[in-house]
């Protein structure tokens, strides 16, 4: 299956990696697929307040990005209720692209993951997927964020869908969760100015 | 896994502005978008050999600092991250020999975090990179030394045993 065009022109493109070579790296590609808007951060910290200042397209963010993690992250993010880039795109990148890892992202609220040192076509290809196979949303008590199933869509017209596909199965969440408790101190920091 | 069920998950669709724009006709080829990439990581190249350079001065600085500190963990993990910089970078930027030996520094230098720190080890590694950076070296293939890619792997794997 080819991958189709995609059009990045006017996109706010939101990196997030403690490394400023690496950054500057992705953000050289970005500028090769036809991306003009570019932001970089080098921790959580950056990522919370530049999502309260500014419109982001979508986060392209380190799994290790000091201090939280972009795991953390991603869940803080996904279940902030009042937040309005609850749903941006979260494309996860990690030096570890096993499966467990790439688990441990899904179910943080993570659209893809892309396993680094990264190529131009492994990226190019994750944000055309991201654009071209949008996913569900599912709230629930313990998750926010796409439908992790994502592997049975694009079956056509329901063939492959399980039987009474409308209640839900959902994992068990996995990982450090962050009481909610947490989730607002992470942003009150961020708001107030706070490290 | 376990699995349960939960009848009141809410499910809705999502369309986000990234999707939507993206998905417009008129983008760039992804034949010449990769290109145009490949040409971006290109130009980083020029200014690889200074950033290569501090960033093993950097390394030297810390491992040092981490040996005198009989390894304290901060110097270690400034060092590990380093390393792992230098391994994505010059893995992106296709020097794969000093991507392969910052990955077995890296190993060293995890198991460093949760164990002892084998400074004997983390020297070779340096000496490695240190040979690996001279232009003679930097368009290896870890392959193309066989001897030095055994003695690492040997190296890594007593030290994470």
């Amino acid at each position: 299956m080819t991958t189709p065009d995609i059009n990045l022109r006017d996109l706010v493109f939101l990196i997030a990696d403690p490394s400023s070579y690496m950054s500057m790296l992705i953000h050289g590609m970005l500028r090769g697929f036809g991306g003009s808007k570019v932001v970089e951060v080098r921790s959580t910290n950056g990522v919370l307040q530049m999502l309260t200042n500014q419109k982001i397209d979508i986060l392209i963010c380190d799994s290790q990005l000091p201090p939280h993690g972009g795991l953390p992250l991603t869940r803080a993010i996904r279940r902030k209720r009042d937040n309005e880039n609850r749903t941006v795109p979260i494309l996860i990148m990690t030096r570890d692209g096993g499966e467990k890892t790439v688990k441990l992202a899904r179910d943080a609220g993570a659209n893809m993951v892309i396993a680094k040192p990264m190529s131009p076509a492994g990226l190019y290809d994750r944000l055309a997927w991201i654009a071209f196979h949008p996913r569900q949303f599912v709230d629930t008590a313990t998750y926010f964020g796409p439908d992790r199933r994502f592997k049975i869509e694009g079956y056509p017209k329901g063939v492959g869908r399980r039987k009474g596909d409308k209640a839900v199965d959902i994992a068990e969440e996995a990982g450090p969760a962050l009481a909610q408790d947490d989730i607002d101190n992470l942003f009150n920091a961020t708001r107030t100015g706070q490290d | 896994m376990a699995k349960r069920k939960h009848p009141e998950a809410r499910i809705f669709a999502v369309d986000t502005r990234f999707q939507r724009l993206a998905r417009r006709s008129g983008g760039v080829p992804r034949e010449q978008a990769i290109q145009q990439a490949k040409g971006e990581v290109e130009k980083a190249k020029v200014g690889f050999d200074d950033w290569l350079d501090s960033q093993v001065v950097e390394l030297g600085r810390l491992l040092k600092q981490a040996r005198a500190l009989e390894a304290e963990l901060h110097s270690v993990e400034r060092a590990n991250f380093h390393s792992r910089e230098l391994r994505d970078a010059a893995m992106t930027l296709g020097f794969e020999l000093i991507s392969f030996i910052a990955d077995s520094l890296c190993a060293v230098l995890d198991s460093a975090a949760t164990g002892e720190y084998h400074a004997d080890s983390v020297d070779c590694h340096m000496d490695a990179l240190k040979l690996a950076r001279q232009r003679g070296y930097r368009h290896l293939k870890p392959d193309q030394v066989p001897e030095l890619t055994k003695g690492l792997n040997r190296i890594a794997k007593r030290t994470s045993t």
